[in-house]
This record gives structure tokens, sequence and C-alpha cells, in this order.
């Protein structure tokens, strides 16, 4: 018998689909049955052929859409765009950030803005729009991919740890506004993660972070798009408000 | 059914209330009309008007008349 898609007939948004984790998990749901809203910064033709050909082979609807996340005003264009496709919208993952390491003393504040608009205001601006759309059906699952920095105190995180921070509130506090009309709010909080964002990392801090893993090794763009599939799909129906940690324990033995 | 219509089924099927209770109507003003509502009746105009209503407009619709103001003033909606 032909295994049963996840998220067959729903359709989701995934914010920063051109790389890394965003580009995984276009993957994974479209395997899984979902058509998926596949935004990224700007156009090309490199993100089109990705989203033609994965919706021919698993038989979905992947349709991009464009706009830069440092931008109200472009955000809103966009969410526009996707209500005229009259599509009923089931899901939201607010993947696409961007990270800083810094000292207090060289974070501009310029450069905090920018974080906090990419990685907490944009996200933030998306789940009160999409969120109404959600209203209308009654149902909806927010994912918003936050960070274990989030969680810890390390330095040089100051900015890009307090952005993901806000993202947590913001994920309890929209669950208990929206649960009642069926609106489930969770996040993730990766651990480090094999893609483009990690490439700056030193080795030596690669290495430690590895070894602090349970695992003993670091995550994988689908350890984090398979954990935002299942809070998408209905296998997570009474699930709401959860931090789910998905760092091989790193989070855990720092607190040893 | 007249944009005028439209707009008061939007409020009367989102507080349960008759139509005589529109006039006058301001948030909070019923046990319905509360934030939870309130998210409710901005989903229902934008569904019934095909609009997308800003953030800044949602957070002014105080009233029935309000609404009906910021949706010929913003929305071009026709009353
Ligand atoms: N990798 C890790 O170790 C790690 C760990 C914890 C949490 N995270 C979080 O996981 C999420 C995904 O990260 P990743 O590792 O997949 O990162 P990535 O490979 O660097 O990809 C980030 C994505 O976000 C998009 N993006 C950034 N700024 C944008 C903007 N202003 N407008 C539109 N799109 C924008 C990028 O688009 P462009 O291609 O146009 O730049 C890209 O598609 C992020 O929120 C990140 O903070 C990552």
């Amino acid at each position: 018998m032909a295994e049963k898609r996840l998220l067959e007939n729903k359709t989701v948004i995934v914010t920063g689909s051109k790389r890394g984790m965003g580009r995984q998990m276009v993957t994974t749901f479209a395997e899984n049955g979902a058509n998926v809203i596949a935004h990224a910064r700007v156009q090309d033709d490199e993100h089109m052929d990705f989203c033609n050909t994965l919706a021919e082979k698993d038989h979905v609807k992947i349709i991009p859409v464009y706009f830069d996340l440092r931008n109200e005003s472009e955000i809103k264009n966009g969410i526009k765009t996707i209500r005229a496709k009259k599509m009923v919208i089931d899901g939201l993952v607010n993947n696409a950030g961007i990270s800083y390491t810094a000292l207090l003393q060289m974070t501009s504040i310029d450069q905090l803005r920018e974080i906090m608009d990419v990685n907490f205001f944009a996200p933030y601006i998306l789940s009160q729009y999409i969120s109404k759309m959600m209203l209308r059906n009654k149902k909806g699952s927010i994912v918003n991919i936050s960070s274990s920095a989030a969680l810890d105190g390390n330095p040089g995180l100051s900015a890009y740890g307090a952005s993901k921070s806000a993202l947590l509130c913001m994920t309890r506090s929209l669950a208990a506004e929206l649960g009642e009309n069926n609106i489930r709010v969770n996040a993730i909080c990766p651990g480090v993660t094999a893609t483009d964002m990690i490439n700056d990392m030193k080795d030596d801090i690669f290495r430690i972070q590895k070894e602090a893993s349970f695992l003993k090794k670091v995550a994988t763009p689908d350890d984090i798009a398979n954990t935002a599939m299942m809070l998408l799909s209905d296998m997570s129906k009474y699930i709401t408000g959860q931090v789910i940690s998905v760092d091989g324990g790193i989070t855990q033995f720092s607190k040893r | 059914m007249t944009n005028l219509e439209l707009y008061k089924k939007s409020f009367c099927e989102t507080f349960e209330i008759q139509e005589d209770a529109l006039k006058g109507l301001v948030y909070q003003g019923i046990p319905s009309w509360d934030s939870v509502g309130h998210m409710n009746l901005v989903a229902t105009l934008e569904e019934a008007f095909d609009i997308m209503m800003d953030t800044d407009d949602v957070i002014d619709l105080s009233s029935y008349e309000k609404g009906i103001e910021i949706l010929k003033d913003h929305y071009d909606i026709g009353f």
C-alpha cells in the first residue's frame, strides 16, 4: 500500500525557500502532498525551475512569490498576491532569517534593526495577515523557526538571540490568542544545521557544537523540515504553544 | 445585496445580534464584540468585500459607523 502523504490537500507558505532549510521544507512538503507557496527574496530562473520541477514530480502546486522581508510594504503586497490566489491557507512557516555574531560594542543599531526586521517583524506581520485568512476557515498551523541561540546566552549572540527569543514569546502568546479558532502556533529551535548560514562559523566552534550534541553530529535541513512537517500536519493537532528543540540535545548538554 | 446590507449582515452574523442593535454599536459595547469577536468581524468583512484590511484600520475599527467610514475611505467601497 502506498504510504500516506502527511500534508495531502494542504496549502502551506514557506518563507526563505531559495536555500537551506526553506528549500528542503518545500521539497519535503511537496513530497508529502502539500501545495506550497514558496517565498524567496527575488525572482530568478533557478528558483522558478526548482518550483516547476517539484510541482511536476509530486503532482502538487508550487507557487513562487517574491518579496524582501526587510520591507513592510513589499511584505503586504506579497500577501495580497497570495490572497489573490484564493487558496485556503493551512500553514505558514516563518523560516527565513539572517544570522549575526558580534559582541555588544560591535553591533550597530542599524544592524540590530535589520536583524529584528527579518527575524521578528516580518514573521509578526505575516502571522498578523495570514492568521486572518486562517480565521475564516477556523484552522491553521503556524511554525516559527527560532534557534537554540534563543535559549542559551552565548557571547556575540545578543542581537540574533534576542530576535529569536522574541519569536518564542510571540509563539506562545499567539497560541493562546488563536487557539480557540483552531489555529496552532509552535516554534522549532534548531541547533547548528548544515546550511549556508554556518559557512562562516569558525572550525573550532563548529567542532565544539558537534561534540556538545549527544548525537555527535550537527543537524541536516531535513531534520528541521520533518519536524516542521509534523507540526503542520494533523498528527500534531493537539500540539500548540510549544517550543521544540531539534538540536541533538545541545541545549540539555549546556544545562549539565 | 447592497454593500450596506452586506456590511450589516457581517456584523449581525459575527455577533449574533439583530439589525436594530447596530446603530451606535461600539467595540466592547456588547459581550460578543470582544477582541476575539473583533478578529472574526475583520475576517468576515475581508471575505465579504474581498479586501485585505491594514492593521491600522483593524485597530481603528471602533464602531459600526467608523467601519463604514474606513471601508469607504480606504477601500473604495461605496455605501
Ligand atoms: N543553519 C543553522 O545552523 C541555524 C540554526 C538555528 C536556527 N536557524 C534558523 O533557521 C532558519 C533558516 O536558516 P538556514 O540555515 O536555512 O539559512 P540560509 O541557508 O542562510 O537561508 C536563509 C533564507 O532566508 C532568506 N532571507 C534572508 N533574508 C531575507 C530577506 N530580507 N527577504 C527575504 N528572504 C530573506 C534567504 O534568501 P536569499 O537566498 O535571498 O538570501 C534564504 O533563502 C533561519 O531563520 C535561521 O535563523 C538556522
